[in-house]
């Protein structure tokens, strides 16, 4: 009896002592996202370099996660301050209830495209009516709807698999014909055109221009960690405005930060500058929530079913850090990744 | 002059066995690198597809990449042995309890084993996003997930050995009057740790293939999540030197179990009992 209750209660200390393990600081910023320190989000890397969060004082908590994880409700039941998600999940996420706001463009510039190898027949999505697509994940479906409706068709007019993340299962799908063209973002292009299979985009015009990786935070707990999410921002600004002034020294951070991505040194350079491309924002605030864009993106994800109602805008966005996230002195910043520069040649 | 007539065949024995070893050795070492030299050649010669298998010298090189020149797999290979250890003790302590518990005692078996079998019918996989879900982000959900993969081994095996204690013995100490505590010190331990142990070698290396699922899922450390980022980047070569590593290191967790084993269920092996026999004629003695 005495050696159960000993081994009971040495049972209940191992237990009641695991949740401690993952707690995290009042200062930390959680952040949800579907990679890991990566080129894709450059900013981040930038920003803890030249030691901009610590500046603010914050702990950047990344919890990059598979797409099976439901971000929304991890922003919901505070596990997440915020989360990286397209304007599909977040007017799905709006409809179906969930109380968030959208209060930074990480990418103003969509990083989803249709690709097709560059041989092939297919200039237009339309060509793709009959063929079987490839899908990255399954959050790609609703950009290849939104796609096929600006051409007038809908996702029945293609059959769609979906062929996963590893990179051997999407070169070799789109390689050997098994799919006409892919669904899919950025990193999925970048690792194919730089080993030797060659991607033409056919993404319609018309969806180039969409934010994607916004950043979305709960709406009922926006004060209560203003501090820590302006620092946070703040941060991801200058590291942001370091890539328009000085992409050698991001070039030269990502080495040192995210050796993985840059073991092909041409590979690593394609990745920055396409991702250069679709994190520097295009509004005079960066980061800054275009409302005329996501009013004009409603009524396409409508029609093609990617949405089931249109959501009023002023209701999610919210440009209550936007002003916090670019107060900062441009010319220090300059110094700053010069410094940084002529210090890691 | 007993303990030189006992321990001189031993001796004796090691010469030609040392001898049989290194011929073996020699053979597996023999067949490995003719497999490696045949993958070279057909990948240089373009008979089998680079996006599906890099060649052995470009994975020798990123194994350079990766330990020295980046030196970038350290940290991860340390959080995803962090993770396989947490896990493996916890849920190794988990299953020997619960399997003692239910084994033992004929009122939790009857209310426990099912609920226990019904959750080993289960597929982990499918329930560690729930995990996640329920105990979220961080190294607690991926201890969880590790622990639960490698609970059930532990568990079955400690359950087995306790229930099948030989009935004549058990008899025998009961007859002699030997006390619960005794029957499980003197019988019920000795018969079942060897069952245990085996049990324990394999909830270590499917602690380790936890640690993997877990890491695919959460992706932000671990050698799980480089291989992601590899992979992603049709990085072969290197995304191969991390999955070898895991070979090695699943290998080395094998037998460094077995050796434990051999240690802890001494009375198995006759190297254990004779070890154990010397130490004790040495305290004897003096």
């Amino acid at each position: 009896m005495k050696m159960l209750k000993t081994t009971l209660l040495c049972s209940a200390i191992a237990l009641a002592a695991l949740p401690t393990l993952g707690f995290a600081q009042d200062t930390t910023v959680n952040m949800i996202n579907p990679l890991p320190r990566s080129t894709n989000f450059f900013p981040l890397v930038v920003g803890e370099a030249l030691g901009y969060f610590a500046d603010e004082g914050i702990t950047v908590n990344l919890l990059p996660s598979d797409t099976s994880i439901p971000y929304v409700a991890f922003i919901q039941n505070g596990q997440a301050d915020l989360s990286m998600l397209d304007p599909v999940e977040t007017v799905n996420a709006i409809n179906a209830g969930a109380k968030i706001n959208t209060v930074y463009e990480v990418m103003q510039n969509a990083p989803e495209a249709i690709g097709v190898l560059d041989s092939s027949k297919y200039d237009s999505v339309d060509d793709l009516v009959g063929t079987t697509v490839g899908l990255v994940s399954d959050r790609d479906r609703a950009f290849l709807q939104a796609a096929l409706d600006v051409v007038g068709k809908s996702i029945d007019d293609v059959q769609t698999v979906v062929l996963g993340e590893s990179g051997p299962t999407l070169a070799a799908a789109i390689r050997d014909g098994n799919v006409s063209a892919i669904s899919g973002a950025a990193p999925d292009w970048i690792a194919l055109n730089a080993n030797g299979i060659n991607v033409r985009l056919i993404t319609p015009e018309e969806l180039l221009a969409s934010p994607a990786n916004t950043f979305a935070a709960n709406a009922e707990t926006l004060e209560e960690k203003r501090p820590a999410m302006e620092g946070f921002l703040r941060a991801w600004s200058k590291g942001m405005y370091v890539a328009s002034v000085n992409p050698e020294a991001v070039a030269q951070m990502l080495r040192k930060g995210v050796p993985e991505e840059w073991e092909n040194e041409a590979a690593g350079q394609l990745f920055l500058d396409m991702s250069i491309g679709m994190n520097v924002s295009t509004t005079e605030r960066l980061g800054d929530l275009q409302t005329g864009v996501w009013t004009a993106l409603q009524p396409r994800l409508l029609s093609s079913g990617a949405i089931e109602k249109e959501v009023d805008v002023s209701t999610f966005l919210n440009d209550t850090y936007i002003a916090a996230a670019n107060d900062f002195d441009r010319a220090a910043v300059e110094a700053d990744a010069a410094a940084w520069l002529a210090a890691n040649k | 002059m007993a303990e030189a007539a006992q321990s001189g065949p031993t001796k004796a024995s090691a010469g030609p066995s040392r001898s049989l070893r290194n011929r073996r050795l020699m053979t597996h070492a023999g067949i490995f690198l003719t497999l490696i030299i045949a993958w070279e050649l057909a990948s240089r010669a373009g008979w089998l597809d680079p996006l599906f298998y890099p060649r052995p010298s470009n994975i020798l090189n990123s194994f350079w990449l990766i330990y020295f020149k980046n030196g970038n797999v350290w940290e991860h290979l340390g959080v995803t042995m962090s993770l396989v250890f947490m896990g493996f003790v916890g849920g190794s302590i988990l299953g020997i309890v619960l399997g003692s518990l239910v084994g033992l005692n004929g009122l939790v078996r009857r209310f426990l084993k099912p609920y226990v079998i019904v959750l080993e019918a289960t597929p982990r996989i499918a329930v560690a996003p729930l995990l996640i879900a329920a105990l979220g982000f961080g190294a607690t959900s991926k201890i969880a997930i590790i622990m639960l993969v490698c609970f059930f081994a532990p568990f079955i095996n400690t359950l087995s050995g306790v229930m099948n204690v030989n009935a004549e013995k058990l008899e025998l100490f009961r007859s002699l009057g030997a006390s619960k505590w005794q029957i499980l010190r003197k019988l019920v331990l000795p018969d079942a740790v060897p069952i245990i142990m085996a049990g324990e070698r394999l909830a270590l290396t499917a602690a380790l293939s936890g640690a993997l699922v877990a890491e695919f899922i959460q992706r932000d450390q671990g050698i799980g999540s480089l291989i992601l980022v590899y992979t992603r980047n049709l990085n072969m070569a290197s995304s191969f030197a991390c999955i070898f590593t895991l070979t090695i290191l699943g290998f080395l967790i094998f037998r460094g179990m077995e050796l434990v084993d051999q240690y802890i269920a001494f009375w198995k092996y006759e190297a254990g009992r004779e070890r154990v026999s010397a130490k004790r004629r040495r305290a004897m003695r003096s």
